[in-house]
């Protein structure tokens, strides 16, 4: 391109002060942007990709220290211009939307706010173009939506917000920082569409953080990728994804569960963690981590290449010549014969959680009048089993009701109504420490679930001596047993959770789970907060000891990727019921219910770019108020025949193997519906 | 938000008649006769039968416990035992007296307070702030008895400048007059709630300006003005609110101790006088008053809060 780019970075550097030294955040990063383009920066965290947007904004806090040797936006020197900029020429988009939105002021008043203080407009007509900027990112009835406050609306309508407040100004540069992080994959998916339209349209250009390999190769014709600090690989999206030549990006590819590549074995983790950047390494800073590593890497290495694909790599040739790192070979799903006797088994499990006081005071005809606040039922006359060495997953999008399922299976939660047996027997409400024993959990977040104040030594070793499995030496050589169970040195043991990273935290949690030899797990995100080389790592780790002792696993997460590559049975969750229910393969192609058709389509994967054209795309958000007695699916639905969804709850339709799906369309009509992975079934 | 506000004056109410049922179980079930306790041990069998006749003490406790709230409805709050005269006006004179000291320091409170807080927050880590952490710190941790000690040595007995004790009303010693009494125990008072409050003020300000909202304000380019005061501020000050309506309760109790080491003719004072006294009518009617005055403000707190805070204003999710 012979423009000159808007936005352009060299060698920008960024240290800041911390208490255990000067750390190099960010190490000679350089990009280029031009006008109407859409760069991806992709890093694990840590890798620095947020600072790097704060510093292009001029807003790091105080003990940061920046360095260019240019900077420059639309031929400017950023550093003087910035704060200039901001909101005029660069919008901003941040990753919680819940959090970005002040709770105090409407929306409308948030989107005028930058009009009135860039361009003079009177509040009355920045009030009246932020409405019509509410209909521009597509949100429906924008001026009841303007006079709203933040926590009035869902998550996907206050991220269209935040776009709006981005645009308001007309700028021609957006930073999105992880801009669908914290959505819903249907929302996530409108947004993306919202974006790639406003890129096309107006000729913005856009930088996008992401951890997410799949957003950015839908969004982005070129890509950026950071570890610790330094760009890595940088050029063509398409080209760096087809044929990596950086062995962390190649890593990055490896360690990523693709609902598109079904299952398979195992996911290659990278193995160790960030180098420490108070003390910046001169050579390859990946090396400590790389199968490639030769002496020769201990020397710096340079960003090096055509523009349209630059590695910092001495080996990229060997690297780009190596055969793909994913285990080719799809593992067999367990299918069990019929008539095999579930482990665990579900029977009309039902919960409702009442909001507010049970009874609330209202006015009716002018006399006060005490009305009882119905509840809002979270599960819904569920059924499920799980059989021994059987992995079920269960997906749904927030609020669908799948954590409250978990919980309730494991009589952590009292239900409203409903039968669990453990092997035949019925487990009353208040189980005993037998059942206790043999159903345990692993929580998302190993940062809250881990007692701050214990050592793993004790976390591990009270379950070991309260359901009586080992006591005094003994119970110190299980502690052992159980970390190398989930592959830490015995040396763990006298470490406390601060002192460990996530993925080791997430470790214990399993080991800890594990102290009680269960039978049955449930994992509630287990994965979720974890990068995704860690999380390969540890998806592994769960695959194994389900293969070594086992285990069942309800395996709960929103993220299908994972999802499908783990579990041998799925079950779709929306609004409290299990919409669809079957052996993994058979969910993830034709036939399927609506809502599983639109989730799978939903989600961005890497390399499919092409299949946008045929998605199915759902309105709204899960929150849509479902009509009385129809189907729950029915207001979202795209497939929706017609009254009859709305009136009469849809049967369950039974497949082949166990399949089950809850619709009032046959079982041949679903089994016509495009791929929704791209791809034939 | 009207039903809200509906609700908690409905608790107010309710808290306010569970302590005239406290308030009168506790004189009345005390061991020993009322009329005993106020005529002395050395009383007469008729005296004492006598009295308790006048002040119908030989009524079933709910008629009386009725007679007295019945009258409270009314505002009659009975006689005083020892001015002989209805409690009703003495006070309503004291409670007057009293809600010139606490309004001009919560008043002073507030401002300061908040002011400090967010010159902190502000200016995090510097010497100032530094400073201030250190005062506050050293006022809150000495109680104000310390500081009426003080305060009378240095400006009333050593600089001479302002006096000691009494009060004068308004009418007849003008301004100067009325308010150089004021000085020494309204410093007394806000000294160690101005450092809670402006403790508050500071760590919620520290939280409002290191969220994301207000890094999002500045990514819109606004002054930083008006990041401080209109983004963050105002979020501050929401938990700010709830803890000068706690510090209410501080006040109350600081009152009694200030008006009574500056003999300062207010409601704390009466209350001790009428404990000493032995004046039942008179100690039950002030401790009725302290608490509707702190039941209140906590529903002046509660309101205000509400009309800041959107998320009970509008309660529930809309659109």
């Amino acid at each position: 391109m012979a423009e000159a780019p808007l936005l352009e970075l060299r060698d920008l550097s960024l240290r800041y002060a911390t208490a255990r030294g000067m750390v190099q955040a960010l190490d000679g990063v350089s990009l280029e942007l031009h006008r109407g383009q859409a760069m991806g920066l992709v890093g694990e965290s840590g890798s620095g990709k947020s600072s790097l947007v704060l510093a292009i904004l001029g807003l790091l806090g105080k003990g940061a220290t920046v360095s260019t040797s240019r900077a420059a936006f639309d031929g400017e020197d950023l550093h003087k211009t910035a704060a200039a900029l901001r909101g005029r020429r660069i919008g901003m988009v941040f990753q919680d939307p819940s959090a970005a939105l002040n709770p105090g002021l409407t929306i409308g008043y948030q989107i005028a706010e930058p009009l009135i203080h860039h361009r003079g407009s009177s509040e009355r007509d920045a009030m009246a173009r932020a409405v019509s900027l509410l209909n521009e990112v597509g949100v429906a009835r924008a001026e009841s939506v303007a006079r709203s406050y933040p926590h009035q609306l869902s998550g996907g309508m206050k991220q269209r917000a935040v776009i709006a407040t981005a645009l308001a100004c007309e700028p021609e540069l957006l930073l999105l920082d992880e801009p669908t992080t914290a959505l819903d994959v249907t929302v996530e998916a409108q947004i993306l569409d919202l974006l790639d339209d406003l890129r096309r349209h107006r000729n913005v250009a856009m930088l996008l953080v992401s951890h997410n390999l799949g957003i950015v190769d839908r969004l982005c014709d070129g890509l950026t990728v950071l570890y610790a600090g330094r760009v890595v690989e940088q050029g063509e999206t398409a080209a760096i994804l087809a044929r990596p030549q950086h062995p962390y990006t190649r890593g990055l590819l490896a360690a990523l569960p693709r609902a598109d590549h079904g299952r398979i074995a195992r996911l290659t983790p990278i193995p160790g963690g960030l180098p420490d950047l108070t003390r910046p390494e001169p050579g390859c800073n990946f090396r400590a981590r790389c199968d490639f590593a030769l002496p020769a890497c201990a020397e710096a290495q340079l960003l090096d290449g055509p523009a349209a694909h630059r590695v910092r790599c001495h080996l990229a040739d060997v690297v780009a010549a190596a055969p793909p790192l994913e285990d080719a070979a799809p593992a067999q799903a367990r299918i069990l014969p019929a008539g095999t006797r579930p482990l665990i088994q579900a029977m009309e499990l039902t919960k409702s959680f009442r909001l507010g006081a049970a009874l609330s005071l209202g006015f009716r005809g002018g006399l006060p009048r005490l009305t009882r606040n119905a509840g809002v039922l979270a599960v819904d006359d569920v059924a499920l089993h799980v059989a021994r060495g059987e992995v079920l997953g269960l997906v749904g999008e927030s609020g669908c009701g799948k954590s409250t399922l978990g919980r309730l299976m494991l009589r952590l939660l009292a239900a409203d109504a409903g039968r669990i047996s453990l092997d035949g027997e019925i487990v009353p409400a208040q189980p005993d420490t037998a059942f206790r024993r043999r159903a345990q959990i692993v929580f998302q977040n190993p940062d809250s679930s881990l007692n701050p104040r214990q050592t793993v030594h004790q976390a591990l070793r009270w379950p070991l001596v309260r359901f009586g499995i080992a006591r005094g030496a003994e119970a110190d050589r299980e502690v052992d047993r159980l970390l190398e169970l989930v592959r830490l040195p015995s040396s763990y043991r006298s470490r406390y959770p601060h002192q460990m990273s996530g993925g080791e935290k997430q470790r214990i949690g399993i080991a800890r789970a594990l102290a009680s030899r269960p039978d049955f797990l449930v994992c509630d995100e287990a994965v979720s907060a974890l990068d995704v080389s860690v999380q390969a790592a540890v998806l592994n780790l769960l695959a194994d000891l389900r293969d070594r002792l086992g285990i069942a696993y309800l395996f709960i997460s929103h993220d299908i990727g994972v999802i499908a590559h783990i579990a041998d049975r799925i079950a779709v969750m929306y609004r409290g019921t299990i919409v669809e229910q079957g052996a993994a393969a058979q969910m993830l192609a034709p036939p399927y219910h609506p809502y599983t058709e639109a989730l799978l389509s939903a989600v961005p994967l890497v390399g499919l770019k092409g299949r946008s054209a045929q998605r199915t795309r759902l309105a709204g958000d899960a929150s849509s108020v479902p009509p009385a007695g129809g189907c729950r699916f029915a207001p979202r639905c795209p497939r929706r025949i017609g009254a009859v969804c709305d009136t009469v709850a849809p049967p369950l339709r039974m497949g082949p193997g166990g399949h089950q799906i809850m619709c009032h369309h046959t079982m041949e009509t679903l089994a016509a519906l495009p791929p929704a992975l791209g791809q034939a079934a | 938000m009207t039903r809200y506000i509906i609700r908690r004056i409905a608790s107010v109410i309710g808290v306010v008649w569970l302590m005239t049922v406290m308030v009168f179980g506790i004189v009345h079930l005390l061991p020993g006769s009322v009329a005993h306790m106020i005529l002395g041990e050395f009383a007469t069998a008729d005296s004492i039968a006598l009295l308790e006749q006048r002040l119908g003490l030989n009524d079933p406790l709910p008629m009386q416990y009725w007679r007295w709230f019945s009258g409270l409805l009314r505002g009659d709050f009975g006689n005083s035992l020892t001015m002989e005269r209805p409690a009703g006006p003495i006070l309503i004179e004291a409670l007057g007296r009293s809600a010139i000291l606490a309004g001009i320091s919560l008043v002073l409170v507030a401002i300061i307070g908040i002011a400090l807080g967010v010159h902190s927050a502000v200016n995090r880590g510097s010497s100032s702030d530094r400073a201030l952490t250190l005062a506050q710190y050293a006022f809150i941790s000495i109680p104000e008895f310390f500081w009426c000690i003080v305060v009378i040595l240095v400006f009333a007995a050593w600089l001479g400048w302002l006096p000691a004790t009494g009060y004068t009303p308004l009418a007849e010693a003008g301004v100067l007059g009325w308010a150089r009494h004021l000085v020494l125990p309204v410093v007394t008072l806000t000294l160690g709630l101005i450092a809670h409050v402006s403790r508050m003020t500071r760590s919620s300000m520290l939280e409002a300006l290191d969220s994301q909202y207000v890094l999002a304000a500045r990514a819109k380019g606004l002054a930083e003005r008006f990041v401080l005061y209109r983004h963050a501020l105002p979020n501050a000050l929401l938990p700010t609110i709830t803890v000068l309506a706690i510090d209410m309760g501080l006040l109350i109790g600081g009152i009694v101790v200030v008006e009574t080491v500056f003999a300062f003719p207010g409601l704390g004072r009466m209350l001790i006088y009428a404990i000493d006294n032995q004046d039942l009518p008179l100690m039950m009617g002030g401790m009725i008053v302290v608490t509707s005055v702190y039941a209140l403000a906590n529903l002046a707190a509660d309101i205000l809060y509400a009309t800041l805070n959107p998320r009970i204003r509008y309660g529930g999710s809309a659109a």
